[in-house]
């Protein structure tokens, strides 16, 4: 099992007045599922999703993942294993608007201090893969927002993270550029057996995982598999 | 990573070009400051350090009243030339003692063959054991033997240069002339020295052995004066030693006192106690006999530098954390791609060690382009690259760039790198916008800063102001002061020059002050009094003016026997009506009677930080002379020219062997007040750099101020605001700051003018309008600048900025 959540709860205390964002969530994820999180805005999706990634801790509940218990974890190794199984793609991108294409692209490999040559050759690798050779050299603004999505996922994908962890990341894109970027993302989960876990509105972009969990007011509302 | 780094902290400090320029400018002044500053305390800590076997060499000093400007005691370096051989005697932890003259006066004259002579500041006449207290590096010639004979000199390198055009002199012979009208006597080159690496407090051009130093005065009442250095054979331990000194000394005394008649309680009495000692002569430089070491003395330019190096660093400070902003996204996708806080903290001081470094390297060439200039204003001979200690140099600067990079990196980093991730990729960068209080806080300082400096420039431009057109008591202009004594036949030559008015002498004028003390017992007391020894013509020469009574006149022949004339300070110590009054002065064994026959205007014979003292004035030989080299001429007319020449002519003829040294009384009044003078600069030129850095760090600042607003400003003016009423609003913020820095900077200005002040004996009342001024000033640049940035973001249109978002 990759994932497991026991009863996560997240709230905010205010004036002695609990708002909660997250209530009871218990969950699994297996290796090689597609899994997309629906839901309302508001709804704590995002919240899920960061504490999944391990950018936010629960207020109560456990969090085991490949088997460790992350809750008792501190955070120096709570930032190794993100690093070496985890990939963020974002809605916004977030790329880093002072380096290059290449550049970005090698950034976490820099944090997982591989070797000079090898970081080369994955990211020649990536880069051709993507059909972005001839762009590596151009800094983010220079490209469109499909390119720099396509970026965004090169970089989360050249750590060979085993899961990768994306909010709304056709959200900012028209719906020529979604497809494609949603295209790819199957492609991973089918040919590379990369887990992956979005974040959507959209219905359209749901059917392309195999799973879809549904939350509302912080409870999982649904939890159905697509065939 | 390191090189990535790199390229990420080039490209956003090409990005910022201004704030960039601004840092680093800031920087690299401040740096420039500290450097020059940093030479200087290196010259001056290391005087006497050339040589280990230094640490062994001491420097004795005698407590005693004679030479002092105050007529008071002090523990002087020049001692009764007795004690040598009394230490020579009695204490066996010396090796070797030698004597050696102090540089009086302008130097002498020294001529080579038939050439011209040369005045050579600073050659001393040694006793032969000079050499071997002092391990000079001798060139050519033995440092042992130079001296054993007499009629030997030794030169340093650049004096054998300039007599000779080399240094092969071995042998040759300078005809060597002490005064005016002295024959001269030739002495043989024994020996040709090299100049140590570092300053030295005995400093001599030359060293010649004559043999006189080897003796004492023959009758016990006649005194000699000489510096004493000892070579011990280890390294001493100064307390013990300087109580067997004592002593040694205190025996000494009463032995010669019974010789010489004089009762010992009666002698040290009033405060006044016998004192000798040693002092490391490492240590002589940084503890001198009068007055403040240069430590105490450049504390208010270090002090100076330590606010400019702290103003720059605040600009930095508080532009790195306002840019943060630009820099959160950086920080959030780092942390979420696996970057631990550490790293990102080394990345941040990274950048800022970049900046630190190339100001730096700016900074090196500011002072090498700014060293003569440096160097000139203030009479020293500081190098950088040559500087002979430039690799401790290089070690201090690192520790210098180590300390800015912390402190100037160090907040920026922590706060860029402590931002969330979570909060900051959602967008939300105001929750991250931190360090507001701190950054008000700095800019408090920095104004707190300059506009004291502002009100110090005031206060110090009234105060010089008020010395320069003070009554000095006598007139300035057109008086002459030849540095020789009073000969009669020479004074008569040039009083027949036409345009010459008087000529006279005194031992007491700007520029050469010599006091001697004397106790006076007028109307069964007793005073203490500074006595001078004038000519007929001195007081009109000098231009003072009488109070009451009359001035010296030939007219009078009781002028020659036993007359005297106060002035107004020792009048008021008398009490009144003390004209015609006679008063008693007790010599060893008679009693002499002067009569009052005048009072003058008191007249300053030397800086303003001095009180003038009660002085008595004769010219009768009653009771003893003093003469020093003051020859005072005063010319009719202001264009004196043809006269000075025609003195300059007489002079040549009467002693051609002694070039003429002299100066304007105008010229010796612009040396006093040099000190002030240079300060005053130095003011004037650190707050200048300080407001505008002060002033450049506001205008970045409000220039991400206005940026940050820019949704605020827009949703504002949709609402209805008026383009005046948005820069009113951004104004506000920083006019408050001004406003309490000039509050918190009015009492400090008062406390360090004051404190100033104190130090002259002459001065003005602290006056409000430098106050005043000052807040007027710093409120309305800062508006002024801060306004050209609000404005911008003030006449915006509204929709572009909300459509960005």
């Amino acid at each position: 099992m990759m994932i497991e959540l026991k009863n996560i709860e997240k709230y905010y205390a205010n004036k002695g007045v609990k708002s909660y964002i997250l209530r009871h969530v218990t969950t699994s994820i297996k290796q090689g599922e597609f899994v997309s999180i629906m839901g309302p805005s508001g709804a704590g999706k995002s919240t899920l999703l960061n504490i999944l990634g391990m950018l936010e801790e629960p207020t109560y509940g456990e969090y085991h993942f490949m088997g460790e218990d992350i809750t008792a974890m501190n955070e120096r190794k709570r930032i190794e294993l993100y690093r070496n199984h985890i990939g963020f793609v974002f809605q916004a991108y977030h790329l880093i608007d002072e380096m290059t294409v290449a550049e970005n692209i090698e950034a976490p490999l820099l944090y997982k201090k591989i070797p000079g040559a090898e970081r080369k050759s994955r990211i020649a690798d990536v880069l051709d893969r993507f059909n972005m050779v001839a762009k590596k050299d151009l800094f983010p603004n220079q490209l469109s927002g499909g390119q720099q999505q396509l970026v965004g996922i090169a970089r989360a994908l050249v750590a060979q993270p085993s899961i990768i962890l994306a909010d709304e990341p056709t959200g900012n894109l028209q719906s020529a550029q979604a497809e494609q970027i949603m295209d790819l993302f199957k492609k991973l989960n089918k040919e590379e057996n990369i887990t992956i876990l979005q974040v959507t509105h959209s219905e359209k972009n749901a059917l392309y995982g195999n799973r879809m969990l549904t939350i509302e007011d912080g409870v999982v509302k649904e939890d159905v598999q697509i065939k | 990573m390191f090189k990535l780094n790199l390229k990420i902290a080039l490209r956003n400090l090409f990005k910022n070009k201004v704030y960039t320029a601004i840092n680093i400018g800031g920087l690299a002044i401040g740096l420039t400051a500290f450097v020059l500053l940093l030479l200087f305390v290196n010259h001056e800590a290391n005087y006497d350090k050339w040589n280990p076997e230094l640490d062994k060499v001491y420097q004795i000093r005698e407590r005693h009243d004679f030479f002092t400007p105050d007529n008071k005691q002090n523990w002087q370096e020049v001692n009764e030339s007795r004690i040598g051989a009394l230490l020579q005697q009695k204490i066996p932890q010396f090796k070797y003692i030698t004597k050696v003259d102090n540089s009086w006066g302008d130097g002498f004259a020294l001529k080579v063959d038939h050439s011209d002579p040369i005045i050579v500041s600073n050659v001393n006449d040694a006793d032969s054991l000079f050499f071997k207290v002092f391990p000079y590096h001798f060139i050519y010639g033995d440092r042992m033997t130079a001296l054993s004979r007499p009629n030997a000199i030794v030169i340093k390198q650049s004096i054998a240069h300039r007599l000779f055009g080399t240094d092969k002199v071995l042998g040759k012979q300078i005809r060597v002339m002490m005064w005016r009208s002295d024959k001269g006597s030739l002495m043989t080159v024994t020996g040709v020295v090299a100049e140590p690496e570092t300053a030295q407090s005995h400093e001599f051009n030359a060293i010649i052995h004559s043999g006189d130093r080897e003796k004492d005065p023959e009758h016990v009442d006649n005194s000699n004066y000489c510096k004493i250095y000892a070579l011990a054979h280890e390294v001493l331990d100064t307390l013990a030693m300087n109580k067997i000194l004592q002593q040694v000394y205190v025996d000494f005394k009463k032995a010669s006192f019974v010789k010489r008649k004089i009762n010992y309680n009666d002698f040290y009495k009033n405060g006044k106690t016998p004192g000798l000692k040693a002092v490391q002569l490492k240590m002589v430089h940084s503890s001198p006999s009068y007055g403040s070491n240069w430590l105490t003395q450049i504390k208010p330019i270090i002090a100076l530098c330590i606010f400019l190096l702290l103003i720059s660093i605040i600009n930095f400070v508080n532009l790195a954390t306002a840019q943060s902003v630009q820099r959160a996204k950086e920080v959030g996708v780092k942390k979420v791609l696996g970057a631990y806080k550490k790293q990102l903290v080394l990345q941040f001081m990274f950048e800022a060690a970049i900046q630190s470094i190339i100001a730096l390297f700016m900074a090196t060439i500011l002072v090498e382009m700014f060293l003569p200039t440096f160097n000139h204003h203030f009479g020293l001979e500081l190098s950088f690259w040559y500087n002979k200690q430039l690799s401790a140099m290089v070690w201090q600067l690192l520790g210098l760039l180590l300390l800015i990079t912390l402190l100037s990196g160090f907040y920026p980093a922590m706060v860029l790198s402590r931002y969330n991730p979570v909060s900051v990729l959602k967008g939300n960068y105001e929750t991250g916008f931190r360090g507001i209080a701190l950054r008000n806080g700095l800019v408090v300082l920095q104004f707190v800063i300059a506009v004291t400096f502002i009100i110090g420039i005031g206060i110090m431009y009234q105060q010089t102001n008020y010395l320069r057109h003070k009554d000095l008591g006598y007139d300035k202009s057109r008086l002459m002061n030849i540095r020789s004594n009073y000969e009669e036949s020479f004074v008569q030559r040039i009083k027949r020059i036409p345009g010459v008015k008087y000529v006279a002498t005194t031992t007491q004028v700007m520029g050469n002050t010599f006091n001697v003390p004397e106790e006076i017992i007028y109307d069964h007391q007793e005073f203490n009094v500074n006595t001078v020894t004038v000519t007929m013509e001195t007081l009109p020469a000098l231009g003072v003016r009488v109070l009451k009574g009359r001035m010296f006149s030939p007219a009078y022949k009781q002028d020659t026997v036993n007359t005297v004339i106060l002035n107004q300070a020792a009048a008021n110590l008398l009490g009144k009506n003390v004209v015609g009054k006679m008063y008693d002065v007790r010599d060893s064994k008679k009693k002499h009677t002067f009569q009052i026959v005048g009072i003058i205007k008191d007249y300053h014979n030397e800086g303003f930080d001095k009180a003038v003292l009660p002085t008595v004035y004769k010219v009768t030989r009653l009771g003893g002379t003093s003469s020093t080299n003051n020859l005072l001429v005063r010319f009719e007319h202001d264009k004196n020219e043809t006269a000075v020449k025609a003195i300059e002519a007489e002079w040549k003829k009467s002693y051609p062997d002694f070039p003429i040294k002299y100066a304007f009384a105008e010229e010796s009044f612009e040396k006093e007040m040099q000190s002030t003078n240079r300060l005053m600069q130095m003011v004037l030129l650190f707050s200048a750099i300080s407001v505008v850095l002060s002033l450049l760090g506001l205008f970045a600042l409000s220039a991400f101020m206005a940026k940050r607003r820019t949704k605020e400003i827009a949703i504002r003016k949709i609402l209805g605001a008026s383009d005046l009423q948005i820069v009113n609003m951004l104004n506000r913020s920083f006019l408050i700051l001004v406003l309490i820095a000039n509050l918190i900077s009015w009492p400090i200005a008062y406390i360090f003018t004051n404190n100033w002040l104190a130090g002259f004996a002459y001065r003005i009342n602290v006056p409000i309008w430098p106050f005043v001024i000052a807040t007027i000033i710093s409120v309305g640049i800062a508006l002024l600048t801060v306004s050209l940035q609000t404005r911008k973001a003030a006449v915006n249109n509204p929709v572009d900025a909300l459509k960005y978002e």
